[in-house]
C-alpha cells in the first residue's frame, strides 16, 4: 500500500467568495494528480492550504492517516508536502547549492561544509541528469532551470508530495521534456505529485488521473486516459463548448497593406521581412527566446531599430518610441501583462484611458464624463466582470485583465489599425481563450491588420492565417494555416 | 437605429457608476487624518483652558493661520515631494536645496548688493539647475533616485557653506541679511493671513488640482503604477520625470526663500532634514512610497495634523522636551493605524 494525501471537505471562505465549498478527493503515490478548472475555481487556493499558507474554515488535509494541522508553511514543509509555484521562491543571489539545502546545510558547530554541500548537490543533479553547477547563482540560471532548482530542493527534503502549480508557462518546448522527465522520475520514487496546467496536451502527456473543479465546488474524478479533451473541458466549464477552432467565425477578405517590413534587424532579431494587410492574422511562432517578441518591440518602437525599413500604410516609417506607433494605430498588448500591460492598483477606468487621455482632456482637465463612458462601453463590449468602473485591476481575474487591455485598444476613441497581441492567452481558462480566440477573428473582420504572438503551437496554428515561423532571431518560414501541421511548424522552429 | 440605442439603454440596469464621491472621500486617508484634526481641535480648545488659564485659546482664527504659516515651509517641501513619490520617483535633496536658495538670497542682498528680486530669480534658477542634475544622474545613468538625491542632499550644503565663507559673524554658515522689501513680502498680512501662509494655501489647491483633475496628473499615477507599462501606452516618462525633479527643486527653492524672508535668517542646514518631515506628511497622507497612488488632500491633512499638535502642545504650555517625542508617538501611531487598515485591505484582494 502506497502512500496518499487526501483532502477532506475542504472549505475555504473569503469575504464576498466562497473559494473552496466541502471539497474531497485523494491523491495516490506513483500517480500524478492533475487539478483542472477555469481561473477562479479554486486551484489556488487548494494548493495554498496544502502547503500551509491557507487554513481551512473547515475540513482536513490528511497525509498517510495522519491528520495535517498547519498553521503555517514551515508546517507542511516539515510533514513532506512542496509546492512549486509558478513565481519561484528562491534566493536569488545565492548558489544553486545553498538553495537546494536552504535551512539545513550541513556544518560543523555552524560553519557550513562547503565540500559535503557541493558534493550532495552534485549527486541530486547527476541523478536528474542536469546541466547545472552547485555553485552558480540561481539568477544567473535561466527560468528552466531555475524551477530544476526548485524540485531538487523539494526533492532534497525529502517530500512525500510535490505539487507545480502551471510548471510550463515560461519552459520552451525542449525544456517541458526535461521537466516531464523527472515529474516522471519523482513519479516513480513513489511521491505524490499534483499538477495544475491550463494546457490540454500536458494533461494528457503526464497526469494519470484528473480532478475537475469549478466554482470551488469538486465536479469530478477521472482516470486521465479514459477522457477526451471535450470530456475535460465540459467539466471544466460546465457546459459543452464544443470545438473551438472549428466554430471560429472567421473573416475572409483582405484589404490594403498595412505594414512592410524589411531586413528589420535589432539587437535581438536579424533580416526580419514580412508584409500584413486589413484583415488579415499572422501568427508568430517559435520558441522562447527565439525573437518573437522583439519584433513585435521593434515594430512598436520599444526598441531601438539597427537597420532596415518599415513601411505603414504606404509611408515610411521608423518608430523610436511608442508614441511614434501609437500615433499611427499600433497597438500593443504586451507578453507580460502584470509588468508591462496594466497599472495593477489603479482602476479599470485608469487602465483603459491610458493610451487616449488627450482626447479625454479639454484644456488639460479630463472629461470625467468622457472617461466614464468610454469605459463602460470597453465593459460592456468584452463583458468585464465587475461591478462598478472603479475596481482595481489587480482585483480581476488573468482573462478580465486582458479584456481591459484589449478593450483600451479597441475603444471609440483609439483606431486601431494594427493590433499585435503578444501570449493573449498565457495563464487563462479555456472558456476565455476561445473568446478571445474569436476576438481576434472579430478584428480582423473590422479591417484590423493582426499579429498574433503565442507560445501554444495548437492555438498558432489554428487561429492565425498564415503562421511566421521564428528561429534564432529570424524568420524560419511562413507556413499557411492549411499547411500547418504542429509537426512543420516544430520542425521550423527548431532547424539549426 | 434610434430602437437599437434605446434597447440597449433599456438592458443596461448598471451604469457601473463609480463610487459616489463622498464615500471615496471617506476611503483615502485624508478622512481619518480629518477626524484626527478634528479631535485634536477638540481637544485643544478645552485642555489649555483648564490647564493653563483662559487666555490660553485655541479656537480661534489666528490659530490655524498660525498652522498654516508653521507648515508653509516643509509644505512645498511637502508638494514637491509628494508628486514625486506618486509618479515613483523620490528626492530627499530638497532641504538641502531650500537651503541653498536661501544663501544665495542672503549672500545676494548683503555680501554682493544685488537688488533683492535679482537674488530671487538666481536662487530659483540654482534650485531648478540642481533638480535637472538629479534628473539627468537618474534618467540617464539610471541611478537609483534615493541614492542620487541622498547624494546630493550631502553635498549641496557643502557648496551653501563655501558661498558663505565670508561672511562676517558666521557661525556655522549662518547669514543675517537685512531687506527692506523682502521683509515687508516675508511679513505682510491681510488680517490674520501673512504672506508664507496663503503662498502655501494656494499652491496646495492649485498643485492639487492638477494632480487629480488633469491629463497630466492621470499620466503621474499611471507612471507611479506602472512606469513600463505607461512607457508602452506612449506616455514619455522621461520628460515628465525631468518636469517632476526640476519641479520639486523649484518648490524647494521658494520654500528657502520664503523661509529666509521671514526670520532674516539664512544658513547652510537651516532646512537640512526637513525634507524628511515632508516627506512623512506626505507618506501620513496616503501618498504609498510604492507610487501611483494618495494625494495632494491627504497630504495636506497630514502636514495640518503634524503642525496643529505641536501649536496645540505649545498653547498647552507643554514643555518642548515632551513635545517632541508626544509627536513623534502620534506619528507612528498613525502610521501603525494606516498599515493595519492597508494590510487588512490587501488581504481582502487576495483571494
Amino acid at each position: 500500500m502506497g502512500q496518499f494525501l487526501e483532502f477532506r471537505n475542504i472549505s475555504k471562505s473569503f469575504p464576498g467568495v466562497k473559494a473552496l465549498d466541502d471539497v474531497s478527493f485523494r491523491a495516490e503515490s506513483g500517480r500524478i494528480l492533475a487539478l483542472l478548472g477555469e481561473n477562479g475555481a479554486g486551484k489556488s487556493t487548494l494548493l495554498k492550504i496544502m502547503s500551509g499558507d491557507y487554513i481551512p474554515d473547515e475540513g482536513s488535509v490528511v497525509l498517510n492517516d495522519e491528520v495535517m494541522n498547519f498553521v503555517s508553511p514551515h508546517d507542511a514543509i516539515v510533514k513532506g508536502i512542496s509546492v512549486i509555484y509558478q513565481e519561484r521562491q528562491l534566493m536569488m543571489a545565492l548558489s544553486v547549492m545553498e538553495n537546494v539545502f536552504a535551512g539545513d546545510l550541513p556544518n560543523h558547530n555552524g560553519v557550513v561544509d562547503k565540500a559535503k554541500l557541493k558534493a550532495e548537490t552534485k549527486a541530486l543533479i547527476d541523478k536528474f541528469g542536469l546541466a547545472i553547477q552547485p555553485e552558480t547563482p540561481v539568477m544567473l540560471l535561466p527560468v528552466a532551470h531555475q524551477q530544476m532548482v526548485e524540485i531538487m530542493k523539494a526533492y532534497r527534503r525529502n517530500s512525500k508530495v510535490i505539487a507545480f502549480d502551471e510548471p510550463t508557462a515560461p519552459l520552451t518546448d525542449t525544456e517541458i521534456t526535461v521537466l516531464f522527465d523527472l515529474i516522471r522520475q519523482l513519479k516513480e520514487d513513489g511521491k505524490i505529485v499534483i499538477y495544475v496546467s491550463h494546457r490540454m496536451k500536458e494533461i494528457y502527456d503526464i497526469t494519470d488521473d484528473v480532478i475537475v473543479l469549478k466554482d470551488g465546488k469538486f465536479v469530478s474524478n477521472m482516470v486521465t486516459q479514459d477522457t477526451v479533451e471535450g470530456d475535460l473541458i465540459k467539466a471544466m466549464v460546465g457546459r459543452d463548448i464544443g470545438d473551438t477552432y472549428a466554430n471560429l467565425d472567421r473573416n475572409d477578405t483582405y484589404g490594403d497593406v498595412v505594414l512592410e517590413v524589411k531586413n528589420l534587424t535589432t539587437n535581438a532579431i536579424s533580416d526580419v521581412s514580412f508584409t500584413l494587410r486589413q484583415g488579415e492574422v499572422l501568427g508568430f511562432a517559435g520558441l522562447v527566446g527565439s525573437g518573437r517578441t522583439e519584433v513585435a518591440r521593434a515594430i512598436f518602437g520599444a526598441d531601438p531599430i539597427i537597420s532596415g525599413a518599415l513601411k505603414f500604410e504606404g509611408e515610411d516609417f521608423l518608430p523610436k518610441t511608442p508614441k511614434d506607433a501609437i500615433d499611427k494605430g499600433i497597438a500593443l498588448c504586451p507578453e507580460d501583462r502584470k509588468e508591462q500591460g496594466l497599472v495593477l492598483h489603479r482602476s479599470i477606468e485608469d487602465n483603459v484611458c491610458m493610451p487616449v487621455l488627450d482626447k479625454l482632456a479639454k484644456f488639460f482637465f479630463l472629461n470625467v464624463k468622457k472617461c466614464h463612458k468610454l469605459t463602460v462601453d470597453a465593459i460592456k463590449k468584452y463583458d468585464i466582470k465587475t461591478p462598478t468602473v472603479d475596481k482595481m485591476v489587480v482585483e480581476l481575474s488573468g482573462g478580465n485583465q486582458q479584456k481591459v487591455i484589449l478593450g483600451r485598444w479597441t475603444s471609440e476613441a483609439f483606431n486601431s489599425k494594427l493590433i499585435i497581441l503578444d501570449e493573449p492567452t498565457k495563464g487563462i481558462d479555456v472558456k476565455t481563450k476561445a473568446e478571445i480566440y474569436q476576438m481576434v477573428c472579430d478584428f480582423a473582420k473590422q479591417g484590423m491588420a493582426v499579429i498574433f504572438i503565442s507560445s501554444e503551437l495548437t492555438e498558432v496554428i489554428n487561429v492565425a492565417d498564415s503562421i511566421a515561423v521564428m528561429n534564432n532571431g529570424r524568420i524560419a518560414g511562413v507556413v499557411d494555416r492549411k499547411d500547418a501541421t504542429e509537426e512543420s511548424v516544430l520542425a521550423l522552429a527548431m532547424l539549426h | 437605429m434610434g430602437k437599437v440605442s434605446g434597447n440597449l439603454t433599456a438592458s443596461s440596469t448598471n451604469n457601473y457608476a463609480k463610487v459616489h464621491p463622498l464615500k471615496r472621500a471617506m476611503r483615502t486617508k485624508a478622512f481619518p487624518l480629518l477626524v484626527l484634526f478634528a479631535l485634536m481641535v477638540i481637544f485643544f480648545s478645552i485642555f489649555p483652558q483648564i490647564h493653563v488659564g483662559p487666555h490660553a485659546i485655541f479656537l480661534r482664527a489666528r490659530t490655524f493661520w498660525r498652522i498654516l504659516e508653521a507648515l508653509s515651509v516643509t509644505g512645498l517641501l511637502t508638494i514637491g515631494a509628494g508628486m514625486l513619490i506618486v509618479s515613483g520617483g523620490i528626492d530627499l535633496s530638497n532641504g538641502s536645496v531650500g537651503s541653498l536658495a536661501g544663501v544665495i538670497l542672503a549672500t545676494g542682498v548683503s555680501a554682493n548688493g544685488w537688488p533683492w528680486w535679482v537674488a530671487v530669480i538666481v536662487a530659483v534658477l540654482a534650485s531648478g539647475i540642481v533638480g535637472f542634475l538629479n534628473a539627468v544622474i537618474i534618467n540617464e545613468l539610471k541611478l537609483p533616485a534615493f541614492v542620487v538625491t541622498l547624494a546630493m542632499a550631502a553635498a549641496i550644503p557643502a557648496v551653501s557653506l563655501f558661498m558663505s565663507r565670508n561672511e562676517i559673524g558666521t557661525f556655522m554658515g549662518q547669514i543675517n541679511f537685512r531687506n527692506s522689501t523682502l521683509e515687508a513680502i516675508g511679513r505682510h498680512r491681510i488680517g490674520e493671513a501673512n504672506t508664507a501662509a496663503l503662498v502655501v494655501l494656494a499652491l496646495f489647491v492649485i498643485y492639487g488640482v492638477i494632480l487629480a483633475r488633469t491629463k497630466f496628473g492621470r499620466t503621474l499615477y499611471l507612471m507611479g503604477g506602472n512606469r513600463a507599462a505607461a512607457r508602452l501606452v506612449g506616455i514619455n516618462e522621461k520628460r515628465i520625470s525631468y518636469f517632476l525633479y526640476i519641479n520639486c527643486a523649484v518648490l524647494a527653492g521658494l520654500a528657502g526663500l520664503l523661509n529666509a524672508t521671514r526670520v532674516g535668517l539664512a544658513g547652510a542646514q537651516v532646512l537640512v532634514g526637513e525634507q524628511f518631515t515632508g516627506i512623512t506628511a506626505a507618506i501620513l497622507g496616503g501618498i504609498s512610497f510604492g507610487g501611483g497612488s494618495g494625494g495632494l488632500g491627504g497630504a495636506f491633512m497630514g502636514i495640518v495634523v503634524i503642525r496643529t499638535f505641536a501649536q496645540g502642545t505649545a498653547i498647552s504650555g507643554a514643555s518642548p522636551y515632551l513635545t517632541a517625542p508626544a509627536s513623534g508617538a502620534l506619528l507612528l501611531l498613525a502610521l501603525a493605524f494606516d498599515y493595519f487598515n492597508t494590510s487588512r485591505t490587501n488581504k481582502r484582494l487576495t483571494v
